[in-house]
């Protein structure tokens, strides 16, 4: 695990932004917390964000609106989408515009180590 | 004549036409004449003063011609016919015609005479009356041979009739009377000992006359009654002011104080020369019997004789019946002959005989009509008849009759009835016929009527067009009435103009004018008669200047019609509906005759006219309920259950695609029936024969193999028999139920999709509330466990994230009660249930489910159920749930027919009950038990929670279901929810049911419980 790789999650669930990045510093990844897609693109964290875990259901800009955004402005951040509907046409969608991977909450921790490096390695 | 004339007329009296002083010897010439000829002449001037007397009137009255111009006096013409010759003579003087009359002339010695009189104008070239002339016939002996025979003949019918003899004897004494002018007469009889006078009859005598009479001894002295009865021979007193006879008994002061002056008695002898009793004319002056009256005497006094003796005696009644029998011809052919034409022929069939009235009605005298001369009288098509007729009589000697028209001096023909009867001598041959014509015109008129009526009812019976019967009429009308032309007209339905409807006879012209006038006073007669509603006489076209605003007059006078009389034809409730109008070519005022037969004609044409227009309705209205079956599929019959008689309309025969010449009977309507829909039309039967009324959908298998749908209705009505009687419709439903089940294929589609829509659409909201609260619970166990694993655990870590664990587990929790407010969006909706209506609802939205199934259902819902309050959708899906159990609980039934049952009815408490029968495989008490815990099912493809949910949605509404096996096959379910307000505790209640509740929610939107 590379400890330098800035993880940066974007949801808006409160149990999720919560639980999650505790889980990701166990696993020894840095970890930024947004709930907004907006507070993330206003941060300074964009640049150094080498993998995105982002909500596709978001209040104001949505996670894929999120994604054409980051592409707009060169930023090449890797995303692991997660959602909390259960509509399986979603992924293939998803992955199709660029998504390293899409899961369905609740994820497990195997589950997620997988995508994130993945993520990582396109890097 | 017997008697001497008195010389009263002297030559050179003024007046008298013998040795008149002429101006030249033309004139003396026309006195010779005069004076020579056989009968009695007067002329008179032109103002009817008597100028010249003839010789034989002098000699007959003995009366100067002064005493004879003066005639009206007294003492020449008889005092009961004056009045009617004073009238005569006056209507001849003031109009100029002729008179022709019989009358009574007094003799010079005081006897009456009948005269045929008549007065003839002799004109000159500019038609001015010169004078008159009086002809006067006497036919005395021809009246009274005519009387004296028709007398004897009535009285022999009165005696061999059932008769008194008082009355036999009065009505001889009248006629006596009536035959000798100016004559009284009486009968007396003489009492069984013979020796007393008693009463027999005198009715225009006075009572006290003869009371003075009666009970005189029968001897010369007590009066010339007594006196003829007791010598057996006539007394004859001429003058009994003059008579010294009888002084005895003072029997002339006694007449002579009663007005009498002369009496002729005469013995009544019976057949073995027993007097029986005396005939005696009294006369009030002295009168001397002429010959004339000794036969008058003669023939009475033997008719008197058979009457008494008849009367008085069994041994001389038979006698007399035999003298009857002798004189039956006679009899019969009087009997026959009055009134009317008498004649009679010699055994050859000439006839010698024709009576005065025969030659009157004929103008024809004997002369021309003796022998065969009567045939030319006849109308020519009956003379071959009546010949032919009357020779076959005289070859079989038989009677008979016949019926002919003879025709009359004016020319114009009438019925007559001619009997013909035989009379034979003792030996049986033929020495007579006497025959009889009676004028039967008027019967002959009243039938051709009755049987021309009766052709025309027959017509408009029979639908004959109306046009048609109406020419008929006036064809019939025609041949009624001489030279008439009739026409017929009707009212158009617009109540604006006259219609042409019959005018046979009348010009094309005419009738074409007429057609189209407008109803107005002013347009016509016709349209007179019309608009006033009565008769309109225009007697004389030529005359009238009614209607000159449409020049009417001058058109029937240019089709040659000169009179017209229309008479409204009026329909029973009073409307005019046409008008009867005949039309004269001359001038014509319509006799009484004329307007009863026109009544009759009115009447046949109102008839006719109503009739057809009637039947024209009603043809119409059938045709237009034909029509409407037709185009609505529709089908009327009558069943009379009792005889099995069933009549179908003709649409009935169509949807049964029946012949319709067809006899209906049930056996034909089941070889119609679908299989299937057997056991429906014999539950049919069986409820009809109970009297109850009917409603069914059932199936007809057709011939090509197609299915019909039919949709009947029955109302059973109880005729005046007492019979039941079925009116009912029967409609072809196929194309909406085929309509139906594609709708409700369509539905149930929809219903799934609706279903499954609204399931998913629940399980993804359930899922992402969820999956939140999951997701972090994960994520934390996750940390917690590797913080309590790592060297050295990280308990502080641990701690917070199962802190955080345990929060999101109750946020999961918080998340499903917050669907389940989601979910129930609505409130449970108490309102008034009719839970009959609602189980219709239910039953209409199911029937063909339960057809496809083959279930028979029958609603037997209670009339005013009381309402309930609750969930009318909870409610039905509660019904919806019974019936479909039912029904699959008979699907596998085939033994018997799937009857299924629903009832509603008023249960004590206040409460109301629903319940649901089947025929299906019934309920054992173990099933009972379970079959309300959910997901328990006795169905191969059962969920089995329908029951469960049944029941909680009736406990909601403080009621209970229960289900219970039937006494026979299958098993009842019911609830039974409390009546009126408060039947539901309230929302919340029903908060433990809400998964039904949701779907019925969805099912209210989708419209399919």
């Amino acid at each position: 695990m590379d400890i330098s790789s800035l993880v940066s999650l974007v949801d808006d669930d409160e149990s999720v932004l919560e639980s999650l990045p505790d889980l990701l510093k166990e696993f020894g990844f840095a970890v930024k917390a947004f709930s907004s897609a907006e507070e993330f693109l206003a941060s300074d964290s964009v640049n150094a964000t080498k993998c995105l875990i982002l909500d596709i259901a978001l209040p104001g800009m949505t996670g894929p609106d999120l994604q054409r955004e980051l592409t707009l402005r060169r930023q090449n951040i890797p995303i692991v989408f997660i959602t909390a509907d259960e509509d399986e046409t979603i992924r293939p969608r998803m992955l199709e515009q660029g998504a390293v991977e899409c899961l369905f909450k609740p994820v497990s921790e195997a589950t997620l180590l997988k995508a994130l490096d993945r993520a990582l390695c396109v890097n | 004549m017997g008697y001497e004339p008195r010389n009263i007329g002297k030559p050179g009296d003024p007046g008298c036409a013998t040795g008149l002083h002429t101006s030249s010897v033309g004139e003396a010439r026309f006195c010779d004449i005069l004076d020579g000829i056989p009968g009695l002449v007067i002329t008179a001037a032109a103002t009817g003063e008597l100028e010249l007397f003839n010789l034989p009137v002098l000699e007959f009255f003995g009366k100067t011609p002064d005493e004879l111009r003066n005639w009206t006096a007294g003492g020449i013409v008889y005092p009961d016919d004056l009045p009617r010759l004073v009238e005569a003579f006056r209507l001849s003087m003031t109009t100029g015609c002729p008179y022709d009359l019989e009358y009574r002339l007094r003799r010079f010695d005081g006897v009456y005479r009948w005269f045929h009189g008549r007065a003839l104008p002799v004109r000159d070239s500019e038609g001015h009356i010169l004078n008159w002339y009086f002809l006067l016939n006497d036919v005395e002996d021809r009246r009274r041979a005519e009387t004296l025979l028709a007398s004897e003949n009535r009285l022999l019918e009165m005696v061999a009739g059932s008769n008194s003899i008082s009355e036999i004897l009065g009505e001889l004494c009248r006629l006596v009377e009536a035959t000798a002018t100016a004559s009284y007469c009486s009968v007396v009889l003489v009492n069984s000992s013979g020796t007393h006078l008693e009463h027999g009859a005198a009715p225009s005598l006075p009572s006290t006359f003869t009371a003075a009479i009666e009970g005189r001894p029968v001897n010369t002295d007590s009066g010339p009654c007594a006196m003829a009865a007791y010598l057996n021979e006539q007394v004859i007193s001429v003058d009994l002011a003059l008579e010294t006879r009888w002084e005895e008994y003072q029997w002339c002061p006694m007449a002579l104080a009663h007005g009498l002056r002369s009496c002729w008695s005469t013995p009544i002898s019976s057949t073995i020369g027993k007097v029986l009793g005396a005939f005696a004319i009294y006369y009030k002056e002295p009168r001397t019997p002429t010959t004339e009256d000794q036969v008058l005497i003669a023939q009475f006094t033997h008719i008197a004789s058979i009457a008494i003796e008849r009367q008085q005696s069994q041994m001389s009644l038979s006698r007399a019946l035999d003298e009857l029998k002798a004189s039956e011809g006679r009899l019969r052919t009087t009997i026959d002959a009055i009134p009317g034409l008498v004649w009679s022929a010699d055994p050859d069939g000439n006839v010698d005989f024709l009576n005065q009235a025969w030659c009157d009605y004929t103008g024809v005298g004997l002369e021309d009509a003796g022998g065969s001369g009567w045939a030319k009288t006849l109308h020519p098509n009956d003379a071959a008849g009546l010949t032919g007729y009357w020779a076959s009589l005289l070859a079989s000697g038989e009677p008979g009759e016949f019926e002919a028209r003879f025709r009359r001096f004016d020319g114009s023909c009438r019925w007559f009835l001619i009997r013909a009867v035989p009379l034979r001598d003792e030996t049986g041959r033929i020495i007579k016929w006497y025959g009889l014509s009676t004028d039967i015109e008027d019967r002959k008129q009243a039938d051709s009527l009755l049987a021309g009526e009766k052709r025309l009812l027959e017509r408009v019976a029979s639908g004959t067009p109306l046009g048609s019967i109406l020419e008929d009429l006036c064809h019939f009308v025609e041949t009624t009435v001489t030279n008439s032309y009739c026409s017929i007209l009707l009212v158009d339905p617009t109540r604006t103009h006259l219609q042409h409807a019959a005018g046979p006879s009348l010009p094309t012209n005419f009738n074409a004018s007429v057609d189209g006038l407008p109803l107005v006073v002013s347009s016509g007669p016709c349209a007179t008669a019309v608009c006033l509603n009565e008769q309109v006489i225009a007697a004389d076209i030529t005359l009238d200047t009614r209607w000159a605003e449409y020049a009417w007059c001058p058109m029937a006078l240019a089709n040659g019609l000169k009179a017209c009389w229309s008479t409204p034809i009026s329909s029973t409730n009073g409307t005019v509906i046409g008008i009867f109008a005949i039309y004269y070519k001359e001038p014509k005022t319509p006799t009484p005759r004329d307007q009863a037969l026109i009544g009759q004609f009115t009447h046949i044409a109102s008839i006719a006219i109503e009739r057809a227009q009637g039947e024209a309705a009603l043809t119409r209205s059938e045709a237009f309920l034909a029509k409407a079956q037709q185009l609505s599929l529709t089908g009327s019959f009558s069943w009379r259950v009792a005889t099995g008689e069933i009549t179908w309309s003709e649409q009935a025969y169509r949807i049964f695609e029946f012949d319709p010449a067809l006899t209906v009977t049930l056996e034909l309507i089941g070889s119609r029936v679908h299989p299937d829909d057997i056991p429906l039309m014999r539950d049919m039967v069986a409820r009809a024969q109970a009297g109850q009324d009917f409603e069914y959908e059932h199936r007809l298998q057709m011939q090509d193999g197609s299915t019909k749908h039919l949709h009947m209705i029955a109302h059973g009505i109880v005729d005046e028999a007492g019979q039941m009687e079925y009116i009912g419709a029967v409609q072809d439903v196929t194309e909406r139920r085929l309509a139906d089940q594609a709708l409700s294929k369509v539905r149930s589609e929809l219903a799934h999709v609706a279903r499954v829509t609204s399931l998913g659409a629940m399980t993804a909201s359930i899922a992402h509330e969820v999956n939140q609260p999951l997701f972090g619970i994960v994520n934390n166990a996750s940390t917690c466990l590797r913080m309590l694993a790592a060297d050295p655990p990280n308990i502080e870590g641990a701690l917070e994230t199962a802190r955080r664990t345990l929060r999101d587990g109750n946020r999961a929790s918080d998340v499903i009660k917050r669907l389940r407010a989601l979910f129930r969006k609505t409130e449970a909706i108490t309102e008034s249930v009719d839970l009959n209506e609602a189980a219709r609802e239910v039953v209409a939205l199911s029937l063909s489910d339960l057809q496809r199934n083959r279930i028979i259902l029958r609603s037997e819902l209670a009339s005013s159920l009381p309402l309930v309050i609750g969930d009318r959708v909870q409610l039905q899906q509660v019904i919806l749930n019974l019936l479909r159990n039912a029904s699959d609980a008979m699907s596998s039934v085939t033994d018997r027919p799937r009857q299924l049952v629903i009832k509603t009815e008023e249960e004590e408490g206040d409460r109301v009950r629903l319940a649901v029968q089947d025929t299906g495989v019934g309920l054992d008490s173990q099933t009972i038990d379970k079959l309300f815990q959910a997901f328990y099912t006795t169905k191969s493809n059962g969920m089995g929670i329908g029951l469960s949910i049944s029941r909680s949605i009736i406990e909601k509404h403080r009621g209970r279901l229960w289900a219970a096996p039937n006494s026979g096959p299958g098993a009842t379910f019911s609830f039974s929810i409390p009546r009126g307000p408060g039947a539901v505790t309230g929302v919340d209640s029903l908060d433990t049911i809400q998964t039904p509740v949701a779907v019925t929610e969805a099912a209210r939107v989708m419209g399919n419980p």
